[in-house]
């Protein structure tokens, strides 16, 4: 509240800039300054506030109390005196703005003026507020920014109705903001926003931002609504490219899977794009990339659709990502998603860093990848676990059944019942019946032959350090373990038992790489795992000691 | 001979030559030199550095590939050769030095987990 000595008026507001000197105690009660800039609004019920941008204390409070007699003041009124007022502190309209003084009548002595109509000034329409300082607790604001992401027009259709909405993220010195339009909006706002560029956004609505869609730091977000304004602002010089926190590759190995992190390096080498095809019978480019940074460290990153398509990554270019995902594929890899950015050799101060040490020592290193990469495709399907760890971690526990890789030792095979009889059909290999007759009958091919093949169901038990489990192994798998195939294992069981039981002597106690299957399987209301092996490898050595050291290595730096 | 068998001989390459003198040890590496009198040859580690191996008697065969040395380290920081042992190359996968010398390093830098005094004196 302050007076001039003749009225009090108490809607006057610190400005945000100004908070300092309620912070710091400058303004007390009694105190006498002066008014050098402000802005008044008109509320909406014809109240005025005065936004005070420009004070000073010329003479701090005395003892003594307030100077003259002041009345409150009203709209159109000049009251003689009264019995003063107390002058209470009110409590701010705001939270951060407090203000208390006695204005002697000096200079700017508006209070008592008759106060000019000034147009309502929007908060200041030429004074842009940081980013980082939007809140839901404030309408009148206007940010510049640039548009460092722009998702494609999406539409929904639901209970509810039906829309379209498209999402972008705009970013300045202070901070980033998601901002999503819908339905009108985007007609608006669509066309109009370029990545890259920077705009004046004003007027758009706040709200508690939803993190599962975003990664984007800021508690808010922001949705443009009909009173929303953007223009586009030409002078784009000081304002940010992106607002970026890089995470060092060697540091990859210490974060979480599924991590969102940021990320640069150079691209030292780059595969062939490559299709396949999703569950969803949808076809889908990707392309993998590796990065490599001054910690030496090297990862693979996959780009999928149009970015794998469009990356060229010739020059061995400084490659930035923005909201990479992080998963524990093959080690440590990333996954450049939909809600990634990449930015090939950006304007930034690190890509030029990375620049300048790659061009001197960078492009002699090896580098050492923690992404397992090994010839194309297959091997980066691998999922290398003990025996301990797929059953402590309960894999094949959830809907789908799960793979995984181990190196593990044969320990017992069961040779009763290995062998069954097959149909001779060539891709059918359903049980035959015994008609005791000489004939078979297969119930699939509805048919009775005079013959039969010999197929392998072999059960055994692996185990590495951590622990052992009993596996299905068919026909092919089965045969690699034993190393015969089974119409001669067929002939040896009838024939002669002793060479039989030979052949599981010497297949026991192999070591061999195995890929694994394992799914819960319920057999009338009881479940239990069933593991089955998918594919049998002998051992490369190589390349589990690479394996392992990269393991220890990883261990050791925890 | 028998003495140097009893003892553990730790694993080394050429840049732990020095913290081993007067120690027992086993190299391996890549015959590059074989000077002429067959008495001497050079070896090449994982990491590519050389080291000078002496035998006491001189060489009867042609030496060359990956070699497997047993001795003592001397104050030279040579090796004076107790026994040797030559990596067959064609049998087998092909000997991988730079990856053994990986291993070598996670042996010294936990040597906590690789006990090697403990096993050969019990």
């Amino acid at each position: 509240m302050m007076s001039d000595g003749r009225h009090t008026l108490s809607s006057f507001m610190l400005s945000t800039q100004l908070n300092y000197m309620a912070e710091e105690n400058l303004l007390v009660p009694n105190c006498v300054c002066v008014l050098k800039r402000q802005v008044t609004n008109v509320l909406k019920d014809g109240r005025r506030v005065v936004i005070i941008l420009e004070i000073d204390v010329i003479k701090p409070a005395d003892a003594s109390d307030k100077i003259g007699d002041p009345i409150p003041y009203s709209d159109g009124q000049s009251k003689g005196p009264q019995p003063a007022p107390v002058p209470e502190s009110r409590p701010p309209l705001q939270p951060q703005n407090r203000n208390e003084g006695v204005d002697t009548n000096l200079k700017r002595n508006f209070a008592k003026k008759i106060p000019s109509a000034l147009p309502d000034t929007p908060g200041g329409s030429s004074k842009i507020v940081p980013i980082a300082s939007l809140n839901p607790y404030q309408s009148k604001w206007t940010i510049r920014g640039r548009v460092t992401n722009k998702s494609s027009v999406r539409t929904w259709s639901n209970a509810r109705g039906e829309g379209k909405l498209f999402s972008m993220e705009i970013v300045d010195e202070s901070g980033e903001i998601r901002v999503t339009c819908f339905n009108q909006e985007v007609d608006k706002f669509f066309s109009l926003i370029e990545v890259g560029k920077v705009y004046y956004v004003s007027k758009g609505s706040l709200k508690i931002a939803n993190k599962q869609y975003t990664s984007v730091k800021n508690d808010y977000e922001m949705t443009l609504n009909g009173e929303s304004t953007v223009i586009p602002c030409e002078d784009s010089c000081d304002v940010p490219m992106m607002q970026c926190d890089f995470v060092s590759i060697g540091d990859l190995e210490n974060r979480e899977k599924d991590a969102i992190v940021d990320v640069i390096g150079v691209c030292k080498s780059v595969d062939e794009l490559t299709r396949l095809t999703t569950k969803a019978n949808r076809e889908v480019s990707k392309r993998a990339l590796s990065l490599m940074d001054m910690s030496g460290k090297l990862v693979t990153v996959t780009l999928w659709g149009e970015e794998a398509e469009k990356f060229d990554g010739s020059g061995q270019p400084i490659v930035a990502i923005k909201a990479a995902k992080l998963s524990d594929f093959g080690g440590r890899s990333l996954s450049a998603s939909f809600s990634s950015t990449m930015m090939i050799n950006p304007d930034i101060p690190e890509a030029y860093k990375l620049r300048g040490w790659f061009d001197k020592e960078g492009h002699a290193m090896e580098g050492q990848s923690l992404t397992e990469v090994r010839g194309a495709g297959r091997s980066l399907l691998e999922n290398w676990k003990s025996l301990a760890d797929v059953k402590s971690e309960h894999l094949g526990h959830g809907d789908k059944a799960d793979y995984y890789s181990c190196i593990a030792t044969i320990v017992f095979l069961r040779k009763e019942n290995c062998l069954y009889q097959a149909c001779p059909s060539q891709d059918c290999n359903k049980k035959v019946v015994d008609q005791q007759n000489g004939m078979f009958r297969c119930e699939k091919c509805d048919k009775e032959f005079p013959n039969f093949k010999y197929r392998l169901i072999l059960s055994a038990n692996i185990a590495d350090h951590a622990d052992n489990q009993w596996v299905t192994c068919f026909q092919d798998s089965a045969e690699a373990i034993l190393g015969q195939n089974a119409a001669y294992l067929g002939q040896l069981k009838d024939s002669n038992e002793s060479a039989f039981d030979e052949i599981f002597q010497q297949a026991n106690f192999n070591t061999f790489i195995f890929r694994n299957r394992v799914k819960l399987e319920t057999y009338n209301d009881e479940s239990r795992i069933k593991a089955t092996v998918m594919e049998v490898k002998p051992v490369d050595h190589r390349d589990y000691s690479k394996r392992l050291i990269m393991n220890i290595r990883s261990m050791g730096a925890k | 001979m028998a003495g140097i068998l009893d003892v553990p001989k730790p694993r080394i390459n050429c840049s732990m030559l020095s913290q081993f003198i007067s120690r027992a040890i086993c190299f391996v590496g890549r015959v590059e030199k074989v000077h002429p009198t067959g008495k001497m040859f050079t070896v090449m580690d994982g990491e590519g550095k050389t080291a000078t191996v002496e035998l006491n008697e001189p060489l009867e065969e042609e030496l060359s590939g990956i070699v497997e040395v047993i001795g003592m380290v001397s104050n030279k920081g040579e090796i004076m050769a107790s026994t040797y042992n030559l990596l067959r190359e064609d049998k087998g996968i092909p000997f991988d030095l730079e990856l053994y010398n990986e291993a070598l390093k996670v042996i010294h830098d936990f040597p906590q987990h690789y006990p090697f005094q403990v096993a050969a004196s019990g």
